[in-house]
């Protein structure tokens, strides 16, 4: 399984849309088998969603990530884990532990955002601050 | 009980005063360290970011703001380094229900009485109208306009940039209102011939004469009245798209003339003695059944067969309702926003009678719904007395005079409940008084297809 994270420096880059960087693991049940930086060749939804279907990439975590752009990669099957911050190491070690979910690693203002356990977002009736 | 010292107790009530007065500006405003951590935070700039003041505060800005500059040209850090303030700079920013925001940013450094550097400041104006009204006005939608998160729509996301890149002419057949003239500018943008025009023309609107004026101009002398050359939508759109839409709705004749524009790729204009060669890509829609058409005869099959290389089918909304609150929200914070509103949203009887609803008019007639409760609703939530009256009575699927089995009964109960409660299962299952399991196993046992 491939697994991407979307970086800056040795973070998780906090706006996917606009980041430049892809770190891929390759992890299998003996774990962290192989990884890649890639270069994200565009910022255009469809063709961002596309690259990362080529590069085979099925869970994509990442920081915040617009609705189209979250809409086209899972279009593509990809598992999107949005949101998150932090160290890439630490949220590498995370998401093998399955503690990505864990408060420390939400963006400010979007703790319970993706993961599936975003629902009842864009009711319009509900928002995350008040 | 410690009492505070009057100097304590001043400097507490200035740092009162001091968010009081920021609370007060329409802009959003949040001032930094040196560090780059939020040391304050005013209103404004948690409605737009939708991050509490509690949860920014201390928080490094980028983490908060969510910029598209934040990690390659960040506007605080420029200042800070130059000295010199940022005017009013258009940046993208995403709030934390993953929505895009336009906003115009300002920056400049904070000092002490005596000159000491504290930090920066930084404020910042939401600028959707702006962007939305320029859209509407240049029509430069792209796939990112098109809201949803239907299965249908999203597979359709996925080949778009192979239909846009092809160049070959597609047919988009959807119900009115359900945004083909979106899909189509979208496949324009997304094209090589982007930075082409994009036209329309709607055939349902003209009668024969003028439509082959239209599409194809005329000569200074072709008729009584035409003094001057006129370009028809052909010639406008060379080297870009040509969107026919209800292309459904043409006579016979024009049909043939029509064939033989896209066939030989040439057209005369009315009056012209040589025909033009044309580089237009053509994007026909229809809200018919273009194949049916042309199996009774009312459409030239070679016609059809020429314009469909591609067929994209548009789900009318009845058929995507999961995308029903996506759509409310986006009417409402456009309407908000054009009517300087503060409507939050929609109470959960009014969103029940809108999930009810089987809108033939599409996304039209939803968006028509909201902006007729902005008229009537002042502030707040859009309650049920807000709502046409129209869309209170259901018409029924099928004949009421019509024996339907207990079971088929019993599924589409169902389904009407699901519907009415957004899909939530838990509250169906509720509302309907039996167990989450027992919904469950109905729903499967019904064959019921639940949006993912």
């Amino acid at each position: 399984m491939k697994v991407a994270i979307s970086v800056f420096k040795d973070s998780v880059s906090t706006v996917f849309d606009a980041s430049q960087h892809l770190l891929v693991l390759e992890i299998n049940g003996a774990g962290e088998q192989k990884r890649a930086m890639v270069k994200l060749k565009t910022i255009d939804p469809i063709r961002r969603a596309s690259q990362l279907s080529e590069e085979g990439v099925n869970v994509l975590i990442c920081g915040a990530i617009s609705m189209p752009m979250q809409a086209a990669i899972s279009a593509r099957s990809i598992f999107v884990y949005p949101f998150v911050r932090g160290k890439v190491e630490d949220v590498i070690s995370a998401y093998q532990d399955g503690k990505l979910g864990q408060a420390v690693y939400a963006l400010p203002g979007c703790r319970g955002r993706g993961h599936g356990r975003g629902r009842g977002r864009n009711r319009g009736t509900h928002c995350s601050w008040r | 009980m410690k009492r505070k010292t009057p100097a304590k107790q001043k400097e507490v009530n200035s740092s009162d005063e001091q968010n009081i007065i920021l609370d007060s500006i329409a802009d959003g405003v949040f001032t930094v360290d040196k560090d780059w951590r939020i040391t304050s935070f005013n209103r404004a700039a948690e409605e737009i970011t939708r991050v509490s003041r509690r949860e920014a505060v201390g928080q490094l800005c980028k983490d908060v703001l969510k910029a598209d500059v934040c990690e390659s040209n960040c506007c605080l850090r420029t200042t800070m380094k130059t000295g010199k303030p940022i005017v009013n700079k258009k940046v993208h920013i995403i709030d934390a229900q993953g929505k895009k925001i336009p906003i115009s940013i300002s920056t400049a450094l904070l000092r002490d009485s005596k000159g000491k550097l504290l930090g920066a400041v930084e404020t910042f104006r939401d600028i959707s109208v702006e962007e939305d009204l320029r859209k509407a006005i240049h029509a430069k939608y792209s796939f990112e306009d098109i809201i949803s998160k239907n299965h249908r729509i999203l597979q359709l996301f996925d080949i778009l940039p192979d239909i846009a890149a092809s160049g070959s002419t597609v047919l988009i057949e959807g119900e009115s209102g359900t945004g083909k003239e979106l899909f189509a500018r979208a496949i324009h943008n997304l094209s090589p011939r982007k930075k082409h025009p994009f036209v329309a023309v709607n055939c349902s609107a003209l009668p024969d004469t003028l439509l082959e004026s239209e599409l194809f101009g005329y000569k200074a002398g072709a008729f009584t009245d035409a003094r001057k050359d006129k370009p028809g939508r052909f010639r406008l759109a060379e080297n870009g798209t040509l969107l026919i839409d209800e292309i459904g709705e043409i006579t016979p004749a024009m049909q043939v003339k029509l064939l033989r524009v896209l066939q030989e790729k040439t057209y005369e204009p009315l009056g012209a003695t040589e025909s033009i060669e044309h580089n237009v890509r053509i994007i026909a829609a229809t809200n018919k059944d273009l194949d049916m058409l042309a199996r009774e005869g009312h459409f030239r099959e070679d016609l059809y067969y020429r314009i469909y290389v591609f067929k994209i089918s548009l789900p009318p909304l009845r058929e995507r309702m999961e995308d029903i609150p996506l759509l409310i929200d986006h009417f409402i914070t456009r309407f908000n926003a054009m009517q300087k509103k503060n409507i939050q949203g929609v109470s959960e009887e009014a969103m029940s009678i809108l999930m009810s609803y089987n809108y033939p008019g599409n996304i039209r007639e939803l968006a028509n719904i909201i902006e007729y409760a902005f008229i009537l609703c002042k502030g707040g939530l859009i309650e049920k007395k807000h709502l046409p009256e129209n869309i209170f009575f259901l018409k029924p699927d099928h004949d009421e005079n019509e024996i339907v089995s207990l079971r088929d009964a019993e599924a589409g109960y169902l389904l009407k409940a699901l519907k009415q409660n957004n899909w939530d299962r838990l509250k169906t299952a509720r509302q309907l008084g039996m167990h989450k399991s027992t919904l469950y196993r109905k729903i499967k046992s019904f064959g019921i297809k639940l949006p993912s």
